[in-house]
């Protein structure tokens, strides 16, 4: 089990609110991702939920019993931090069996759960070693075994993958993705990394100066983002944004569309402009169009063989079911 | 990059020399009272060279028969139960100054930093007449509490440095693995800063083991401490020479393994062990 409930809940540290007040429900077995820019509150939230702050105001239930006054250790509750925080002074296998020795199992079973969190991880070959001795990934993954052997009922993730280089952060992503398929126990994950959050979560709330913009499956939110901030947010090349006389068009204060829903043609289109920078991705190329009567460029994707050269003439035409408009306030127009 | 131009090596050589001067600066008072040490008491001051080989150990022989060996005991009583209590105070203090979210760290770290650089002289004429009231002058109790005055700023300052560069995180993943604050701390912050503490622990040792000043003026017959006994081998009518040479040696000697070793973890605590 692994529900959790935040009722109203807010934080402030001193004058400053961190986080206003908001709801949100986490089902039992979901990987629910946090995502949004740096000091959007996604790790104040998550300590919330740890218990490593006190809330301001508000409640937090774990499985349906109110936590919101249950210190850390209580909460059945296992977090992996963006450090590891590994114990340096303790052998991988004293790191993984310290939370069973705070609760006190029996030895025999301790050696039983390691041994089946080494085999797991990777890590039979590395239990007597002390975390100095470990590359990055084996690090982060004694934390992963630190956090599996208390058997929670929610594991909680603080930006794990951040101190990893980008190779092995994928293949990381792909392990903790494979590893909640296994365990089918809940998860929260922050990340500032869109990527990370669209690849791994079954619902991924954006946070934005303590405020949540939404909440909702990768796709939901790639395809009717609720207001700018999401639809700017989420998705990489960014959503192109157009002000103006464009917008007017559609009866909206702004108009977005994503760069595969943009074609491109030399002869005929929509809108007119020169091609700029082109970034090749082999797959894909991503071209930058300077469409005249617009201060930036829009981002347009092209098949892979698609050759242009720069300061061509092209035309654009965006697909028309496949705009998004928002109003003068940033919500979304359906 | 190896720089091995010529104007490197004689810059380098040159730094050597130096070096090796500075050195030998440094140690010629105690070569001087290691020779002093073997040297007849009545030809102490002929030169050397007219007997070389005029040595010899009576010296120490005769030290162990007077009141030096058990002056020797009380310094390593005092300065020893005083580190112990000043490590048992300071270093839960140094945790909570270094991880807790109090206000007033500022007032504290001054009164710290005030408490370890103020001259003792500003201390000793309160805590003299103090002891005198309180039956404490020459007592052990009075002064291993005179030497926590010392030790005990001393150990919860740099007690702080070290818990500061203990993680967070490693505190609070503790937390999170169901450890008590208290477990925390011993289990995990503890060990972490660990190289930290043992160089608190010996120069915290050290300053109480070299101090006089205190020992002069709170001691009297019974619980005299080395550095004062040295001096009372200065008589009215004739300075014992040799003697104050042996245990001016034997006040040195238990330092060493102390320097080997809190050399070792002062370098590492500066280099942030915890790191990995």
């Amino acid at each position: 089990m692994g529900s959790i409930e935040l009722t109203a809940v807010q934080k402030s540290f001193g004058d400053v609110e961190v986080i206003r007040p908001l709801n949100l429900d986490i089902e039992d077995g979901e990987f629910v991702v946090f995502v949004g820019p740096s000091g959007c509150g996604k790790s104040t939230l998550l300590r919330l939920i740890a218990g490593l702050e006190d809330t301001t105001a508000g409640s937090i239930s774990i499985d349906g019993q109110d936590a919101t006054d249950l210190p850390p250790g209580k909460r059945g509750l296992a977090m992996v931090f963006q450090s590891y925080a590994l114990y340096p002074h303790m052998t991988v296998r004293k790191n993984i069996a310290f939370p069973m020795r705070m609760a006190k199992i029996p030895r025999q079973e301790q050696a039983k759960r390691i041994a089946a969190a080494a085999d797991v991880l990777n890590l039979t070959d590395y239990l007597d070693r002390r975390p100095g001795q470990l590359s990055g990934g084996q690090r982060q993954r004694v934390a992963i075994g630190r956090a599996i052997v208390r058997e929670p009922s929610a594991f909680l993730f603080d930006e794990p993958l951040s101190n990893l280089d980008a190779a092995l952060r994928v293949g990381m992503r792909l392990e903790i993705s494979e590893l909640h398929k296994r365990l089918q126990t809940t998860m929260i994950y922050v990340t500032h990394d869109q990527v990370e959050a669209m690849t791994m979560a079954d619902k991924i709330v954006v946070l934005n100066e303590g405020v949540i913009e939404q909440v909702g499956s990768p796709l939901e939110l790639y395809r009717s983002p609720r207001n700018l901030f999401v639809a700017s947010f989420i998705g990489s090349p960014m959503m192109n944004i157009i002000e103006g006389e464009m917008a007017d068009s559609h009866q909206a204060s702004a108009i977005g569309v994503r760069p595969e829903h943009l074609s491109l043609s030399t002869d005929s289109g929509l809108w007119q402009g020169k091609v700029g920078v082109a970034e090749h991705l082999g797959s894909d190329t991503f071209f930058h169009v300077q469409v005249e009567g617009l201060p930036k460029p829009l981002t347009v994707r092209a098949p892979g063989d698609v050759e242009l050269q720069y300061q061509d003439t092209v035309f654009v035409t965006p697909e028309k079911t496949n705009l998004h408009r928002f109003d003068s306030s940033g919500l979304r127009i359906d | 990059m190896i720089d091995r131009s010529p104007e490197f090596r004689v810059k380098k050589g040159l730094g050597v020399t130096m070096m090796l001067l500075l050195l030998l600066f440094a140690a010629i008072p105690t070569l001087w009272a290691l020779l002093l040490s073997v040297r007849a008491p009545d030809s102490i001051f002929e030169p050397i060279w007219e007997s070389p080989l005029a040595l010899t150990l009576d010296n120490f022989f005769k030290i162990t028969r007077s009141d030096f060996p058990s002056a020797l005991m009380n310094s390593f009583i005092t300065a020893g139960s005083s580190t112990l209590l000043a490590m048992l105070v300071g270093v839960p203090a140094g945790f909570a100054l270094a991880k807790s979210r109090v206000s007033g760290k500022f007032v504290a770290s001054w009164i710290l930093l005030l408490l370890r650089m103020a001259p003792p002289v500003g201390f000793v004429i309160p805590l003299f007449l103090a002891y005198v009231n309180a039956g404490l002058i020459d007592t052990y109790t009075g002064l291993i509490f005179a030497y926590m005055t010392l030790t005990l700023p001393l150990i919860v300052w740099s007690m702080w440095n070290s818990f500061a560069q203990v993680p967070d995180e490693l505190i609070e993943a503790a937390i999170m693995d169901g450890a008590s604050l208290a477990k925390a701390f011993l289990l995990v912050a503890l060990p972490a800063a660990r190289p930290g503490a043992v160089a608190a622990a010996i120069l915290g040792f050290l300053v109480a083991w070299n101090d006089f000043f205190y020992a002069l003026i709170i001691t009297r017959s019974g619980t005299t401490t080395a550095p004062v006994a040295v001096m009372n081998f200065i008589s009215y009518d004739s300075v014992d020479w040799a003697s104050i040479a042996v245990a001016s040696i034997a006040l040195t000697l238990p330092i060493l393994p102390l320097m080997a070793i809190a050399n070792r973890y002062i370098v590492q605590s500066l280099s942030g062990a915890v790191k990995g």
